[in-house]
């Protein structure tokens, strides 16, 4: 008696953690190797007090309020950093070499992952072929590997896209971002000339004396937010627009507070809770255009409102390849034929529809929302753990 | 309408599919075999949903030993690289 008291009191308070999507490679932790086309929640005791998850190509990383890093999901690159090749892990599974360490940050590339410490050290594992892992080689690794280059200097963030990475630098005085990895659509922002590759860390220019405070990587995109709200993008151009080799600011006064990017895509969050579009509407995954609000000057890809936002607030965003998942009352759109639109069906939105998960948020917790190329994870969070 | 147009030398070579391979949004892979490089198709398809790319190569790269020729043509290394346990 007293002990299911307990576990009644537990489930109050308990984290909840939903997951829909391309799911083949166990990637939504649902330990089948399924699609699900509605929002599932979670029965997973390792999953109990998440702060943050980090979503690649098939496979999660979450991180815990303790500092632990779990993963689970495709494995077929040594992404998963348990040490061992598999081909996936349906379970979350700790990442033991790192368990000397407090984990403060997590990204998920493709095939390959990132670890920042709170000492400021940044470790990598995965696939190394385009030398996104920045050990000097173009060796893969299942067991993160800390990058020596940055030693005696403070990470802070780390981001994974589909062969590049980049990392953030924090010392008392200034912010540097780093690039490296498969560089040909300029997504390391090193510079004009063309660089295929790079397996080292090379610093990103064109910031000038502007603080960087967040970094972005999805497919080639990179992105990067400052401290006054700037909105940074570079690599791949959106809608067919030409590739940016060094980060290009978002002609915008808006005060940007988080950008996240897909493989054709990025979404920008401003401080006021408005959600602005860049690219969008891919050929080949959503072909109708919708007529869109044209800004009078045309030379660089046109910056969008969300439609059918008016008057909402949105906390949170995030981007899968193909799909958007933004915070308000929970709403996605895009591509779905893996079902990553969470709405029951494999169906296409052109607009943000909203997703029922069946529950209503206490007062004591927030939502935030995370996606990998085809699928999707939602998370209470209680409001203290953001905080931290 | 196609996903992507993406150039060979972009592609990997996998292994176990025995097969060029390409990133495809839902998370699985595109596939085009070498057979069907020779055969002058350039269509790579994704197994797991309806997506597709446009491969862009040249087909006499493929018809007389295909090996040798991707060698000496430089491009990318097969992704099975020796994955190393630190």
């Amino acid at each position: 008696m007293e002990e299911s008291k307990k576990l009644e009191k537990k489930d109050e308070s308990e984290q909840r953690v939903w997951s829909w999507g391309a799911g083949t490679e166990g990637q939504l932790g649902t330990k089948i190797l399924q699609d699900e086309l509605f929002p599932r929640l979670l029965h997973q005791p390792s999953l109990s007090s998440i702060s943050s998850l980090a979503c690649g190509g098939a496979h999660v990383i979450a991180l815990t309020s303790a500092g632990k890093a779990l993963s689970w999901g495709r494995g077929n690159s040594g992404q998963l950093g348990h040490g061992e090749i598999v081909s996936n892990a349906l379970l979350p599974k700790a990442v033991m070499s790192l368990d000397g360490y407090f984990i403060t940050h997590v990204a998920a590339g493709w095939s390959h992952s990132g670890f920042v410490s709170d000492t400021g050290c940044v470790f990598t594992c995965g696939d190394g072929t385009f030398g996104q892992l920045g050990h000097g080689d173009y060796a893969s690794h299942c067991l993160p590997v800390k990058l020596s280059c940055f030693v005696d200097q403070r990470v802070v963030q780390v981001a994974c896209g589909m062969r590049h990475s980049l990392v953030l630098l924090k010392d008392c005085t200034r912010t540097q971002v780093y690039g490296f990895g498969s560089g040909k659509r300029g997504q390391l922002g090193v510079g004009n000339n063309k660089v295929k590759s790079v397996n080292f860390p090379r610093v990103v220019n064109g910031f000038e004396d502007d603080e960087i405070v967040g970094i972005a990587a999805n497919g080639d995109h990179s992105a990067a937010v400052s401290v006054d709200g700037h909105a940074y993008t570079w690599g791949r151009g959106f809608k067919g627009f030409e590739d940016a080799h060094l980060p290009h600011c978002l002609n915008s006064s808006l005060n940007f507070i988080k950008v996240t990017l897909g493989w054709n895509h990025a979404l920008a969050m401003s401080a006021e809770g408005e959600v602005y579009m860049l690219g969008g509407n891919h050929p080949g995954v959503l072909n109708i255009s919708p007529p869109a609000k044209h800004l009078p000057e045309s030379r660089e890809v046109n910056l969008e409102r969300v439609p059918g936002l008016d008057g909402m607030k949105i906390t949170d965003i995030a981007t899968g390849a193909e799909h958007s998942v933004i915070v308000t009352g929970k709403m996605t759109w895009g591509w779905g034929e893996h079902g990553q639109l969470g709405l029951g069906d494999t169906c296409d939105q052109m607009s943000p529809v909203t997703v029922s998960l069946g529950y209503d948020l206490n007062g004591a917790e927030s939502i935030k929302v995370f996606c990998g190329s085809g699928f999707t994870f939602v998370v209470t969070i209680p409001l203290i753990l953001l905080k931290l | 309408m196609s996903y992507d147009e993406v150039e060979i030398e972009d592609m990997e070579w996998n292994e176990e599919l025995q097969a060029y391979t390409y990133p495809c949004p839902c998370g699985d892979l595109f596939q085009i075999t070498k057979e069907d490089l020779k055969l002058g198709e350039e269509i790579a398809r994704c197994p797991s949903c309806s997506l597709y790319i446009t491969v862009v190569y040249n087909m006499e790269d493929f018809l007389a030993d295909s090996d040798q020729n991707r060698r000496n043509n430089g491009l990318q290394p097969s992704k099975q690289q020796p994955v190393t346990v630190a």
